[in-house]
């Protein structure tokens, strides 16, 4: 282990209730990486991401962050690390696109004081970074669903993660904003590291440096986009026929279905 | 920001306001003019107005720590069987032949704390469903436990032979207020709504579902046993003093809520704010409706409640 890897899992087994979802996955990621984990409905993506953050207590394996074993680190530690984007994000009736991302810096909030100059000033930054000085006021249940989901990212990014986890980021948005979010996930990697899952390949394929295809909790392929989106990997997880093409512009691999 | 300010500002208006009216209207109207050494305002009407003020601070509180610890805005001391087991140890400690002192501290709300705990916990555990407590399951559990809480009062009552005493006592009132009592209440009021305060960062954060909490560094499990702990003590503060006073802590934060927003950096001091000038009000009222008959506050308090209840759970289902 050089020390320059982000995660490390180890025969990561886990799931809820006595029902095994995650069964027995290895993979590392490295610093400043975007790693997209794609595979079928119910394959444990969210599992495996509720894992990393802590939330699921693995019944076997061992999952490093930074160097340090998740398993050791107070919440507080694993809340100044890590933040996850979950999937559903309920918008706080009431609360402006400000005091969401406020929220973010709850990991900092000391037992007897509440948010500082240093929290209002990170939350500045997030407001700036993601060109968001318009919307600061506007209360949050006014806002698209691409537009909250931009917020719901902002917030995770005003915990200052080393390692940022987003479950389906850019389901259900449009088009134009599946591509706003991908890019600033791309902007976040340059000072962090970025897993996310998806459902869309080309996307995944267009955006990550990464793929992690997983089906029934373990991980079938995993490497550069057009390594993992093989005629054959398809066929394996999703029982789909497609073709593998190259994208002549960008050279990105992408999925074309046969009939 | 400004808006807030504003707001807070009438709400101690108002307060003042009411607190006023309170003193002077009564069975025996006092003039501005009599006020010097008056025995009704100063020993009969003043601390009674305090008293009134500092159970709606505890019961609004209490309700605003409960709805945001439960994430359920239909929790409420009263609706989750706290006030009524809180009410069983004050019945207990009532009947009492003897009254007791523990360590200076008179034996009613240490009783009531007691019995509220029990009935809390029996709540909480009861709703407890695969690891997690459900809302409408913990509802639920909080009218089952407290129609079973009301049965045993209803014994206690008769076993007792103190039939009227306490009947009345549990309606819920004012008439017995001294300066004593208040005494007795203060420090759990500002215990309880100083540690509520620090705790509503925590509350705030919960407000994005208890999953994102936790990655956000808050332990969910530890903090709501400490705040449902705090709340049951703010409650049985309460009614060891009031008797069972109901909606309180539903009707205020709901209102409060609909002012300034769900934040609980403020819900909480106005929401403490809002409960005093409600149970002022009500207690003027109590005193003056049918005067020189005096109506149990808790009357009042569940006339109005129990319709608002219903509204917030009909137009939660809307939804």
């Amino acid at each position: 282990m050089s020390g320059e890897e982000a995660l490390v899992v180890k025969d990561l087994c886990c799931g809820y209730d006595g029902t095994i979802v995650i069964r027995g996955i290895s993979f590392q990621v490295e610093r400043g990486e975007f790693v997209g984990i794609v595979g079928p409905n119910g394959c444990g993506k969210t599992t495996l991401l509720k894992a990393l953050i802590g939330l699921i207590v693995p019944t076997h394996g061992s999952i490093d962050v930074y160097g340090k074993k998740l398993k050791e680190l107070p919440r507080k530690d694993i809340s100044r690390m890590i933040a996850l984007v979950p999937q559903m994000m309920e918008p706080v009736k009431g609360f402006t696109v400000s005091e969401m991302i406020l929220l973010g810096r709850t990991p900092y909030f000391e037992r007897f004081s509440f948010e500082t100059e240093d929290d209002h000033a990170v939350k500045r930054w997030v407001i700036a970074e993601l060109k968001m000085e318009e919307m600061a006021d506007t209360p949050v249940s006014n806002l698209s669903g691409g537009e909250f989901q931009r917020v719901a990212i902002a917030r995770a990014l005003a915990q200052e993660p080393r390692l940022m986890l987003l479950d389906e980021p850019i389901s259900h948005l449009d088009i134009r904003y599946q591509v706003k979010i991908l890019k600033l996930l791309r902007k976040i990697r340059q000072s962090r590291t970025v897993i996310a899952t998806f459902h869309d390949l080309n996307m995944a394929s267009r955006f990550c440096q990464r793929l992690i295809l997983m089906k029934n909790g373990e991980v079938i392929a995993s490497g550069r986009p057009d390594e993992v989106l093989s005629r054959e990997n398809i066929w394996k997880a999703y029982r789909i026929k497609a073709e593998v093409k190259t994208n002549p512009k960008t050279k990105h691999a992408r999925l074309v279905l046969l009939p | 920001m400004k808006n807030k300010k504003k707001t807070l500002i009438y709400l101690i208006g108002i307060l003042a306001l009411v607190s006023l009216i309170s003193l002077f209207v009564g069975s025996v109207w006092v003039a501005p003019t009599e006020l010097s050494g008056n025995t009704i305002i100063w020993q009969i009407r003043l601390p009674r107005v305090v008293l009134s003020a500092l159970c709606g601070v505890l019961l609004a509180t209490s309700g605003v720590i409960l709805q945001g610890i439960l994430r359920n805005p239909l929790a409420d001391p009263y609706i989750l069987g706290v006030s009524s087991g809180a009410g069983i140890g004050a019945a207990i400690a009532l009947s009492l032949p003897f009254s007791m002192v523990i360590l200076g501290i008179s034996s009613i709300p240490l009783f009531a704390f007691v019995f509220a705990l029990a009935s809390v916990f029996v709540v909480y555990r009861l709703s407890y469903v695969k690891g997690r407590s459900a809302p409408e399951t913990l509802i639920l559990a909080g009218v089952a436990v407290a129609s079973f809480a009301s049965a045993i009062l209803s014994l206690i009552i008769i076993v007792s032979g103190r039939l009227q005493a306490i009947y009345f006592w549990l309606l819920g009132s004012f008439s017995l207020s001294s300066w004593g009592d208040v005494w007795n209440l203060l420090p759990y009021g500002l215990v309880g709504i100083v540690i509520s305060y620090f705790y509503s960062k925590e509350l705030n954060a919960l407000l994005l579902g208890e999953e994102i909490a936790l990655t956000l560094g808050v332990e969910v499990e530890k903090i709501r046993v400490r705040l449902i702990l705090v709340a049951s003590l703010m409650t049985a503060a309460a009614v060891s003093v009031s008797g069972l006073i109901g909606f309180v802590g539903l009707i205020i934060p709901h209102f409060v809520r609909l002012l300034i927003g769900p934040n609980h950096r403020m819900l909480i001091p106005y929401s403490a704010l809002g409960g005093a000038i409600l149970l002022v009000a009500a207690d003027t009222l109590a005193r003056t409706l049918f005067s020189p008959m005096e109506v149990p506050i808790g009357v009042i308090m569940s006339l109005v409640g129990a319709p608002f209840f219903l509204y917030i759970l009909r137009t939660r289902a809307g939804k």
